[in-house]
């Protein structure tokens, strides 16, 4: 919950920094999302992480890791989910990086979903979520096949 | 503490694995996809992104068959072959779910697409005039095919630059015979009024939706924004689809790609071109003597077919400024490209017309707006407003002959339409005399438009 106190106080201090409320909803409208790599640079300064650990966290190959923080690669929809795991990101902080990524959120109707975002609640590793979801016979993240 | 009594982690996972059951879904599909992302859910039918077991992509539509009362041999999409359409793959269905796989087009959302390219009026009409192509294919079927749904986010532009229609979960083939829609379908702002219920929907609610998404890829927005320029051509073509009679609208879809194709800036340009050729050929007519007839054919506002060949609007309103510029010895028209504003509309009312300052700026303070002989305007309008073309006329009918707008005037009225009723009586009078041709933008109006207006004006009080 810490970070998500840092967060809150973040807007919060944007808000007030903002000329008007206009121009700090603007921010938040669809069409001025921030890329998905700079959300991503983002976060990780704001949790002081060093990319490398956020790309090894994440389960990502190293150079496509680098590629799509520096915008270069765009991400697929379980590049993002991954990239959320390797920030530690809870559910709803998932949500905010699908949906800078311009990628459907994760939907409580899709089974698949339902496994990644409790983990994600429990707080688990890119580790226990695959071996959750290959526990159920769903497809891992990052398109492994079940076998 | 927090722990104590919790569940452990396999516990709670098999207890959210438990809430999902592959029963529900009819025998095979499960087998067959995994189900992968959400893209949609709603009243009755949820859309799916699957995977088959070779990894590649489908779409599958679940219909509740509790809220729908659809047979698989319902999908319109059967028999149908475009790339730029879905393709229909298969189908399974137990008692309680219809599910039907489609294949997945790749592309992202039109006004993504324009948003990310920039891409100018004339960009947008080419992807509209694809737009029309494929719609052409499903319209002209022995059958009609009517999407119903059209509206930025089921438009895609796939990676070859093409154009794809998606999301056929409503659509239907017209049946001749059927007086109304039973349902409510579609998305309300891109709905045509007689989607609502007033009568069948046939081919014109496809081009109705179609005038809305281009009014949406010009302006952002699929309202009507009286503050966004649209350019005029484009605009007939947006105002001519959205019709709220389906009878004003378009017929036929291949007659609003030839709009389209019509008013293509560039074409345009050429047209323009000629036009200025025609004028200097005009001119040397006026250098021979002909200047009345010149005169006549650039002034006269009257209908008797005299409407002004080879002078187009630009040349009216450089006229009509010149003219102002002269009769009143006045510079307040210089740029006449900008947008004239209240405070410009007063400032010529009070410098060319000698209104006196109170009279022009007073107006009443509580309570409708109403005619009155002690200020001009009836409504309390600030200086920096934009001035829309109906209180320009207003002002230029009323400064004339204020009897003209006088509250008995309104009484012959057929219709109220929300508007001020003095600004109504002026609009139709002027409509009725030739004031307000040529400047036929419906909304906000530049300083040149406001000096052909006024020019228009003095000439038909002239005149009678």
């Amino acid at each position: 919950m810490v970070q998500k106190d840092i967060s809150t106080r973040e807007l919060w201090a944007r808000l007030f920094k903002a000329a008007d409320v206009k121009e700090f909803l603007g921010e938040c409208d669809e069409h001025s999302l921030p890329t998905f790599a700079d959300y991503v640079l983002q976060l990780a300064d704001e949790r002081g992480m060093r990319h490398e650990a956020i790309i090894n966290a994440a389960g990502i190959e190293r150079t496509f890791g680098y590629r799509l923080l520096n915008g270069t690669r765009n991400p697929s929809r379980d590049t993002v989910i991954q990239m959320a795991f390797g920030l530690g990101l809870d559910c709803d902080q998932t949500q905010q990086l699908l949906k800078v990524a311009r990628m459907s959120a994760l939907h409580p109707k899709v089974k698949r979903d339902a496994v990644i975002a409790f983990c994600l609640h429990e707080g688990l590793s890119l580790m226990d979520v695959q071996q959750a979801l290959y526990g159920a016979g769903l497809p891992l993240l990052g398109g492994v096949r079940r076998a | 503490m927090p722990n104590m009594g919790r569940p452990s982690f396999s516990e709670s996972l098999d207890a959210v694995l438990a809430a999902y059951d592959n029963d529900k879904y009819p025998p095979g599909f499960a087998g067959e996809y995994d189900i992968m992302e959400c893209l949609g859910e709603g009243r009755g039918v949820d859309t799916f992104l699957v995977t088959n077991k070779q990894g590649e992509r489908f779409v599958a539509k679940c219909y509740d068959l509790s809220v729908w009362d659809i047979d698989d041999k319902d999908d319109v999409l059967e028999g149908l072959d475009h790339p730029s359409l879905p393709r229909r793959v298969a189908s399974y269905k137990d008692k309680n779910m219809l599910v039907v796989v489609r294949t997945y087009l790749e592309g992202e959302p039109i006004d993504v697409h324009v948003r990310h390219n920039s891409l100018d009026e004339q960009g947008i009409a080419t992807l509209c005039v694809s737009l029309c192509d494929v719609l052409a294919y499903l319209h002209h079927r022995a059958e009609p095919i009517i999407h119903r749904d059209i509206k930025p986010q089921n438009v895609l532009v796939q990676p070859n630059g093409s154009v794809a229609l998606i999301d056929f979960d409503i659509a239907r083939t017209y049946h001749v015979g059927n007086e109304t829609d039973t349902r409510f379908f579609g998305t309300i702002a891109y709905a045509p009024p007689e989607q609502y219920g007033f009568a069948q929907t046939d081919v014109r609610a496809d081009i109705y939706a179609l005038g809305v998404l281009l009014r949406c890829l010009l302006t952002g927005s699929p309202r009507q924004n009286h503050n966004v320029r649209v350019y005029a051509p484009l605009q007939r073509i947006i105002n001519k689809c959205t019709a709220f009679d389906p009878n004003k609208r378009y017929t036929d879809i291949d007659q609003v790609r030839a709009a389209l194709l019509a008013a293509n800036p560039r074409r345009r340009a050429l047209r323009i071109a000629g036009v200025a050729t025609a004028s200097i050929l005009a001119f040397a007519l006026v250098v021979l003597g002909c200047v009345k007839a010149y005169e006549a054919a650039t002034w006269s506002p009257f209908g008797s077919g005299a409407a002004p060949a080879v002078v187009n609007d630009e040349q009216r309103i450089a006229e009509a400024v010149q003219y102002m510029k002269e009769t009143y010895n006045t510079d307040l028209f210089g740029s006449p490209d900008d947008l004239a504003t209240v405070g410009f509309l007063r400032q010529v009312l009070i410098d060319c017309y000698g209104l006196d300052h109170d009279y022009v700026y007073n107006h009443q303070e509580e309570g409708l707006p109403v005619e009155s002989d002690e200020y001009f305007m009836p409504w309390g309008w600030e200086d920096n407003q934009n001035v829309r073309r109906d209180t320009a006329v207003y002002a230029a009918v009323k400064v004339h002959d204020p009897s003209l707008v006088a509250e008995d005037q309104w009484s012959k009225l057929t219709d109220d339409n929300g508007e001020y009723p003095g600004s109504r009586v002026a609009v139709l009078y002027a409509q009725e005399t030739g004031i307000v041709e040529g400047a036929n933008r419906p909304f906000d109006v530049t300083k040149g438009e406001v000096a052909l207006i006024f020019a228009n004006a003095d000439r038909v009080f002239t005149d009678s």
